[in-house]
């Protein structure tokens, strides 16, 4: 489960301070998919940073699975996403030093798992890239990297998925292939899937769209609107049963 | 292990790119090893041939001729002792061909042996036969090869040593305690004692040091038979020593040689930090994106940082140990000539020099390669999301400076462990942080002066003064590093530009060029007459005695016994001499001169230089003097400065007031401006010999060429560590350029998709790293003008000239060759097609 309660975001820049988030209060249920929209600059991205414990907000309090993020201190934020959060992005962001496999054995070996090399390959082999894993990066394609990213990101089995325009950067049959795989692990692992995107057919695969416009949420379709105490609603059988086509 | 598995796998992607990092680290180490290798080889065989080098194990010894009851003293002792003693007595004089068709002359050093002479050591013969008294026997001598060959004689032909025929019967070609490279004031000529006795050479004036050498049994008695004699001789002007002695002093001499060695090694690795630092900082600016991923997929800053560390140490130690190879092969490299003036022949690699080495290279990489690593703590994962979060202006907070503080003093501890000494690391350490700090001024001066070029009007010009300032740019560091190493060529050169300078003056005025000592008064006129009409101009004849302070009676010096004297520093012997005027090379500080000699049953007086009056003593006191063994009591009654570089035309420490030695035994030193051609000079000094066998004559042009050889290989020695820094500084470039190649390609790309020319990147390449070098060598040239100025005029205490021309050639050559290393390490960047750049990034 995800908590924001009043969270606010303001930067100071140049000329004076800047509010990126209002007061925001907002709840994403443990096994939902919620899809983050917005035009750009209306906070979405900084949104999803401050789930990841990316970034600290300015005010307000974020639990994620049960955990207070806005208490912890860097080092802890750190264990905590090696841990609890994956994080999928949309310019991929491998370590371009690094092997497909080695980049998916990172958190494993961060967590101090001994099956870190086979758990790696299984996970590799999940999204259909057993045969690339000593490739570096550059040798593969934008897809493929995406995928390897994925993988990385379920390494340690979070309880919470976040996708940063996972699709933004991809075409749109390879986009599709990224999509399932993300809804797949949401179905079947019962992880938390929260998307931020531009895609309207991709939001409305989701259980939950909240809409932002300049660091408010315009609309929270299928949860109650914040500004009050929030929960994430069941989304429509439609949006389900969308997940499942790739006509969609 | 996560940490380890890490090191491993960046090490194994991005080694290429830290190649420098290595190169720097090697070849810091490898300076560092290779001086140390060789004095510990110089240290090993002097130490174990102390014996053979002080020729005895014990040895009593003194410069004037032994008092009968010092002979007999020494004599009482060693008899009825388990003991074997024999003399030795060296002095120097002039020996001629006997052939009357050659006309040369030459000064040698005698050294006069009895039978059972050397105790220790052996000489060595051209021969191969062994040496053997016998050879001295009858007439013989036995010299070196040069003496030969500047009489133009051989083996078997006679030389005339004091008037007298002797037979050279064998070639010496080494002698134990006698190197090549020891500066002398001639070849050696081995003669029998008692012979040398039958020649008129030890007698009054005469330069000669006696030695009484003593053998014994069991060596561990020699510190107690050393005491024991020095006890029993009890002559103030005796000095008794053991080997022991020696080799302890030689022992802590080249030991702390070869700390101070050491730090010139120090210094290259330092550079090579330097070097390290600036690699680091680009690679960890590459890195920051994998290092936001690493810590966004949960690593801790510790885990970070620890990766990175311990990259930075293996890559150190790998360089260290390819530094020791660097020194194995530079050890290899030393040319036969130059091993030749080594005691200990080809040096070889000495463990604890590598172990120090590497220790070094690697404590100083990974101090200098801490201050960009601890900037990784900075790198927020955030920038994943939003890129402008990338490099967000920090604060230097306190662990920032705390690690700065770190580093400075690890710094300091590891130069003082290097050289032995904390005040002397304080002093590299205060040298290198004045030099950085002057050259980091010097180079933002620079930087901003060229500024205004931004608005040029050409468009390589407008861009490469641009580039100079692009963010990430390695300008500072470039100039810093290639500034410091044209510094110190250009100045070593500008100091020596002047030296020579000097010394080729003082060759083309009208001084003297040749001096005649020991000439006696009886040969007074003589020898007046022989010079006359044969030289440019009338001889000058200047009486002089020899004398030893041996009591001061002053206002703030009280020195009642010799062993005072000579722990004032006043303990040599002095030529002394009588005059009333003072020399055109002299000045009056302080009191006057007297006119004319001292009125009967007065006190003699006595004028000082400023060098004795610098060791307390002041007009007024009373000193006395044992002359020619007559003690003295002379009033300080002025002070006088010598202009010691014009001391020609004589340099006295002490000058008397005519009067009480008139009748004193004297002899008399003769200036004389010998004729300039090379056949009437020789003849000159022959005929001079001829006439007068004790006369020695100094020729001071030979001397001034011997001077200027020692000064070229010292230049020689400086310049080496000159370019080895001006290396380092060119690695620097080499690696700037190449970790800045992404970036460079991809603006490369850039301005090509604008419509550049190729020859138009070229230009701008060009253009910037012309400036950079212009700037390079206006920094080492400024500074090594000022360090010239204040090492020739401070501490030379000679005339300074700017050398423009070597400032000028240094500029230039600075200049093209950093314009060379730039524009070759950019060729892949002037060649590479845009799309694939544009693409890549």
């Amino acid at each position: 489960m995800i908590e924001l309660h009043g969270v606010t975001k303001v930067v100071r820049s140049g000329a004076g301070e800047l509010t990126i988030l209002h007061p925001l209060t907002l709840t994403i249920e443990a096994g939902r998919t919620a899809a983050i929209t917005g035009p750009s600059g209306s906070g979405k991205s900084t949104l999803l940073g401050l789930i990841a414990g990316l970034d600290a907000p300015t005010s307000g309090r974020i639990v994620v699975d049960n955990v207070t993020l806005t208490r912890l201190d860097e080092e802890k934020l750190a264990r905590l996403r090696g841990s609890r959060i994956g994080i999928v992005f949309q310019f991929f962001h491998l370590i371009p030093s690094l092997t497909a496999l080695e980049n998916v054995m990172v958190p494993l070996e961060l967590a101090d798992r001994p099956d870190a090399r086979t758990r790696a390959e299984s996970l590799l082999a999940d999204v259909h890239l057993s045969d690339r894993g000593h490739h570096y990066p550059s040798q593969l394609s934008g897809g493929e990297q995406q995928r390897v990213a994925i993988a990385r990101a379920l390494a340690n089995n979070p309880a919470v998925l976040l996708a940063d325009e996972p699709t933004g950067n991809l075409d749109s049959a390879t986009g599709r292939q990224v999509i399932e795989i993300l809804l797949d692990v949401n179905k079947r692992k019962g992880t938390t899937l929260v998307l931020v995107t531009h895609d309207p057919a991709l939001a409305a695969m989701a259980d939950v769209t909240i809409r932002l416009r300049d660091g408010r949420i315009e609309e929270a379709d299928g949860s109650r609107r914040g500004g009050e105490r929030g929960s994430g609603a069941p989304a429509s059988d439609e949006a389900r049963r969308g997940a499942g086509d790739p006509a969609v | 292990m996560f940490i380890l598995r890490m090191v491993w796998r960046e090490t194994r992607a991005v080694w290429r790119r830290l190649l420098f990092f290595y190169i720097c680290v090697a070849i810091g180490v490898g300076a560092i090893v290779a001086i140390r290798s060789i004095i510990q080889n110089v240290r090993v065989t002097l130490v174990g041939e102390a014996r053979a080098i002080f020729g005895a194990d014990v040895m009593a010894s003194t410069s004037r001729p032994w008092r009968p009851e010092t002979v007999q003293a020494i004599e009482q002792f060693l008899q009825g002792r388990p003991v074997q003693y024999t003399s030795v007595v060296e002095t120097s004089t002039m020996v001629r061909p006997e052939r009357e068709d050659r006309p040369a002359a030459r000064m040698v050093e005698l050294k006069a042996v009895e039978p059972g002479f050397p105790f220790y050591g052996r000489i060595e013969l051209e021969s191969g036969q062994p040496y053997r008294h016998a050879l001295l026997a009858d007439g013989g001598v036995v010299v070196q090869r040069d003496l030969l060959l500047q009489l133009g004689i051989g083996v078997g032909d006679r030389i005339m040593i004091a008037g007298q025929p002797f037979t050279v019967r064998d070639v010496v070609t080494r002698e134990p305690g006698r190197q090549v490279s020891t500066f002398t004031l001639g070849s050696r000529v081995f003669i029998d004692l008692q012979a040398l006795r039958q020649l008129n050479l030890l007698g009054f004036g005469s330069r000669a040091s006696y030695r009484t050498l003593v053998k014994v049994a069991d060596d561990t008695d020699a510190p107690r038979l050393s005491r024991a004699l020095g006890r029993a001789v009890r002559d103030e002007f005796v000095q008794v020593r053991h080997y022991r002695g020696t080799e302890a002093g030689i022992n802590e001499d080249l030991a702390r040689a070869e700390d101070y060695l050491s730090l010139v090694g120090f210094v290259i690795v330092v550079l090579g930090g330097i070097g390290v630092w600036s690699v680091t900082r680009v690679f960890m600016q590459q890195k920051i994106r994998s290092i936001a991923i690493l810590k966004c997929l949960g690593a801790s800053g510790r885990q970070v940082l620890g990766t990175y560390v311990a990259q930075m140490a293996l890559l150190s130690a790998a360089g260290g140990l390819s530094g020791v190879l660097v020194a194995y092969g530079a050890l290899a490299a030393i040319p036969e000539y130059l091993v030749a003036l080594l005691p200990s022949g080809r040096p070889d690699l000495t463990l604890s020099a590598s172990v120090q080495g590497v220790a070094v290279g690697l404590l100083v990489s990974v101090l200098f390669a801490l201050v960009p690593l601890l900037e990784t703590r900075a790198i927020k994962p955030l920038l994943l999301l939003r890129a402008d979060t990338a490099m967000q202006a920090r604060r230097r907070d306190w662990v920032a400076w705390a690690s700065y503080a770190i580093v400075a003093a690890g710094l300091a501890a590891v130069a003082a462990w290097q050289a032995g000494s904390l005040e002397a690391s304080l002093y590299v350490m205060g040298g290198l942080a004045g030099v950085g700090l002057v050259l980091h001024l010097a180079s933002s001066v620079l930087v901003r002066a060229v500024r205004p070029l931004t608005r040029a009007r050409a468009f390589a010009v407008r861009h490469a003064v641009i580039s100079l300032g692009r963010p990430g740019n390695q300008t500072r560091v470039v100039l810093l590093t290639v500034g410091l190493g044209a510094f110190f060529i250009l100045a070593i050169q500008h100091v020596q530009a002047n030296l020579l300078n000097a010394f080729s003056l003082e060759l083309s005025d009208d001084s003297p060029d040749m001096f005649l000592i020991d000439i006696q008064r009886d040969q007074e006129a003589g020898v007046r007459a022989l010079v006359d009409g044969r030289a440019i101009e009338p001889a000058k004849l200047i009486p002089v005695m020899r004398a030893r302070v041996v009591g001061v009676a002053g206002r703030d010096v009280n020195l009642e016994a010799y062993d005072d004297v000579r722990r004032r520093g006043l303990g040599r012997e002095y030529v002394i001499t009588y005059r009333s005027h003072l020399e055109a090379n002299e000045v009056m500080q302080a009191g006057e001169l007297w006119e004319g000699p001292v009125p009967d049953g007065g006190t003699p007086d006595v004028s000082i230089e400023e060098g004795i009056a610098r060791r307390g003593i002041g007009i007024g006191d009373r000193m006395r003097f044992d002359i020619a063994g007559r003690e003295i009591e002379a009033r300080v009654t002025s002070i006088r400065e010598v202009d010691w570089s014009e001391a020609r035309n004589g340099g006295f420490m002490f000058v008397f007031r005519p009067g009480p030695f008139e009748d004193a035994p004297r002899t008399f030193i003769a200036l004389v401006r010998a004729p300039r051609e090379p056949a009437a000079r020789a003849a000159l000094q022959r005929d001079l010999i001829t006439s007068y066998p004790n006369v020695s004559a100094i020729d001071i042009r030979e001397i001034i060429r011997t001077i200027q050889g020692v000064v070229q290989n010292i230049t020689l020695a400086i310049t080496i560590v000159g370019v080895i820094a001006l290396g380092s500084g060119m690695l620097i470039l080499i690696g700037a350029v190449a970790m800045t190649r992404f970036q460079r390609h991809y603006e490369a790309a850039i301005y090509r998709t604008l419509g550049a020319s190729t020859r138009r990147l070229t230009a701008m390449v060009a253009v910037e790293y012309g400036v950079l070098g212009t700037l390079a060598g206006l920094l080492g040239a400024g500074g090594a003008v000022a360090l010239s100025w204040a090492v020739t005029t401070r501490l030379l205490e000679m005339a300074w000239e700017p050398a423009i021309h070597i400032a000028a050639i240094g500029v230039a050559a600075t200049a093209a060759v950093v314009l060379m290393v730039g524009l070759s390490a950019s060729l892949d960047v002037l060649v590479k097609k845009p799309l694939g750049s544009l693409r890549g990034e």
